[in-house]
């Protein structure tokens, strides 16, 4: 059985919200509340048997049902939700302020006079701003605001974008055209999910790696079946599943760092230090991953990996061979 | 008789009363209270009562006349009802947002944070695909880190009051766990981890703390207090503690570094550090970065994962030590 709790909460807010939206479809609701349409049904033939004493027919919460629409009437006493708790109104200040930090400007405007809009309806429940001020900081995503506007338009309005993207796995810069499908965001980063014209796939882009972009005026049609509300966001991060199996043995100084490294499908400790496995498509993105571990990393497989190292350890030694003067 | 049932006649019947509803009356009257003793009917009830408080419910004991002798219950509607709030569409989208944004425990409290947009939903209207402002397809990824974790802590900064945790640090050798006692003065989120930042009683310093590395729970060094157990110096500036880079944690004494980005590479530099340092363009779409550096070895690793694409200028023993470790990294390689 479910938290009581939760669900108690969560009757004294559908009430209202029906109330307000007479003829509410079942559907709605779910997507609404979070939850499945038997919870729902269930909560509905809960509040059913509900309402003031003597429970009478006449005093119970009529519930209707008509098709999928949901009507409800005889509950006047549950016209409005409870109001907030002190945590609610400060998680809902954290994850707002949160949200207008980390998206583009015009949803931060909104953002801010909605919890303006909030701050003064509750008046006395204000949160003391001056607990939340200088307690916490968010820092914004290394890419131009703008973009992310642009980004989040072009999704909805469905219109094709040009970009010149770089792509870290194979260290190379590259002209896409893409089909905007979502914008997501984790570890860190907002990450594009776009369909790829000349690979004919949907893949996940950086949205800082983008250099530039224009959103055309071309529209296209979403592909069948992708359902992006029904599939977990990311995996984000370099290296996904490839045929290559790279071996890499840590020092005990990079060890616990290295273990925390979800990249690694495996670790082992041999002898002091830590030997771990991962699996990706291209080699380009470790060689500089590589250099920068130094000498505390070394290279058990494949030799091409071994190879490549040098052949870009070379490379960049090569920059440092004539010496440059200071140019302060 | 569900419980669940029950609570909500409870709600439903105070917030209707017009006068204090007495304990005989209620008990009366609720299908779920009757079949008990008047003893195990008023441990029911004082539960019932508790747990509501604790939900938010303002349920008030008031006398029932004049004498006060008698004691009865009620709910006052203007302190249970949320106003009505009238949302702009564009604020509707924003605030549907923040649900997704919840649901993806970015924040602390971001639970309690989907609860109060759940009471927002009747005046948020219609969340489904009917409007036409749906809101664009956002999503966000689950964090790592622990809610209970970072709940405690921002509640910890707030109230000024010290905890103690067991960290693992990474560092040099091997990474310990060691328990720490620390007075927190602010959280902030990076690069899609948190870090709290406070007095490091075992360091006797200010220090961040990356939260996932937290491995024990949170507690108060004082669980009784209400705090303040500390007062956080007048002059801290969580900012200044927020964007400290890898290269620039502790060690020595900090210096500048003048590093140049191949055109390939100095666009997403500028991007990502361009607000922190001077930063300044070549006409060939390269650049030239003035890095603070106070930790060497990490400063090392940053500017070699550029290999080609970065050269270090000056100062000249820090390029000199570029070079040796290039050197070193071609040695270690072998012949062929």
């Amino acid at each position: 059985m479910a938290d009581p709790r939760a669900r108690i909460q969560r009757l004294l807010s559908l009430v209202p919200y029906v109330l307000k939206h007479q003829g509410a479809t079942l559907g709605e609701l779910c997507e609404v509340f979070g939850v499945t349409r038997d919870q729902l049904m269930r909560d509905l033939n809960l509040i059913f048997v509900c309402g003031q004493p003597d429970y009478t027919p006449a005093d119970l919460i009529e519930v209707d049902i008509d098709g999928d629409r949901v009507f409800i009437r005889m509950a006047d006493y549950f016209a409005r939700p409870l109001r907030f708790t002190n945590t609610e109104l400060y998680g809902l200040h954290l994850a707002c302020s949160a949200l207008a930090k980390l998206s583009g400007k015009e949803a931060s405007t909104a953002l801010l006079s909605a919890m303006e809009k909030i701050s003064e309806a509750l008046r006395e429940g204000r949160p003391p701003q001056d607990g939340i001020d200088g307690r916490i900081e968010i820092k914004p995503p290394s890419h131009e605001r703008d973009v992310l506007s642009e980004l989040s338009r072009a999704c909805g309005e469905r219109r094709v974008v040009d970009m010149e993207y770089y792509t870290y796995g194979r260290d190379e810069m590259s002209r896409r055209r893409v089909h905007p499908l979502s914008l997501e965001f984790g570890m860190g980063h907002w990450y594009l999910r776009a369909w790829d014209e000349r690979r004919g796939e949907s893949r996940v882009f950086r949205v800082d790696r983008i250099k530039e972009l224009e959103v055309t005026a071309e529209t296209f049609v979403p592909p069948e079946g992708e359902d992006l509300e029904s599939s977990p966001p990311g995996p984000y991060g370099a290296a996904e599943s490839g045929g290559i199996e790279v071996k890499l043995s840590f020092s005990a100084a990079l060890a616990d760092w290295a273990r925390e490294q979800p990249i690694f499908t495996r670790c082992e400790e041999v002898k002091g230090r830590l030997v771990c496995v991962l699996r990706t498509e291209n080699l380009s993105w470790l060689e500089r991953e590589l250099l920068s571990y130094g000498t505390e990393v070394k290279v058990i497989s494949p030799p091409e990996l071994k190879r490549r190292l040098k052949e870009r350890a070379l490379a960049t030694l090569a920059v440092y061979g004539t010496d440059r003067p200071d140019t302060s | 008789m569900n419980k669940v049932e029950r609570l909500i006649d409870l709600i439903a019947m105070l917030l209707q009363a017009k006068r204090p509803v007495t304990l005989e009356q209620i008990r009366k009257s609720i299908p779920g209270y009757d079949q008990s003793s008047m003893a195990s009917f008023k441990r029911m009830f004082e539960r019932d009562k508790s747990e509501l408080r604790e939900m938010g419910v303002p349920i008030e004991v008031e006398p029932v006349d004049a004498l006060g002798e008698e004691v009865g219950y009620r709910i006052p509607k203007e302190e249970y009802y949320l106003p009505e709030i009238d949302f702009t569409p564009e604020e509707k989208v924003a605030l549907l947002l923040v649900n997704r944004l919840s649901s993806g425990e970015l924040t602390p409290f971001s639970r309690e944070a989907g609860a109060a947009l759940e009471k927002l939903s009747p005046d948020l209207g219609e969340g489904g695909g009917s409007c036409n402002t749906a809101p664009p397809r956002l999503r966000f990824a689950p964090m790592r880190e622990r809610e209970e974790v970072l709940n405690r802590l921002w509640q910890a900064a707030v109230e000024c009051r010290t905890v103690r945790f067991v960290y693992r640090s990474l560092g040099k050798g091997k990474g310990k766990a060691r328990e720490r006692e620390l007075d927190p003065y602010g959280l902030y989120l990076e690069r899609g981890s948190w870090y709290v930042v406070g007095f490091c009683h075992l360091r006797g310093e200010i220090r961040s703390f990356r939260v996932s590395r937290i491995e024990s729970e949170v507690d108060f060094m004082r669980p009784d207090g209400e705090g303040p157990d500390f007062a956080r110096p007048a002059d801290f500036r969580l900012e200044e503690h927020a964007r400290i880079l890898p290269w620039e944690f502790e060690e020595g004494e900090p210096y500048t570094a003048k590093v140049r980005f191949s055109p390939r590479m100095a666009w997403q530099v500028e991007r990502d550090l361009g607000d922190v340092y001077r930063f300044e363009g070549m006409p060939d779409g390269g650049g030239v970065l003035e890095v603070t550096v106070r930790n060497e070895e990490a400063f090392l690793n940053w500017v070699l994962s550029y290999a080609e694409d970065a050269e270090v200028f000056s100062p000249a023993e820090l390029r000199e030590k570029v070079r040796r470790r290039l050197e070193k990294i071609v040695k270690s390689l072998g012949g062929g």
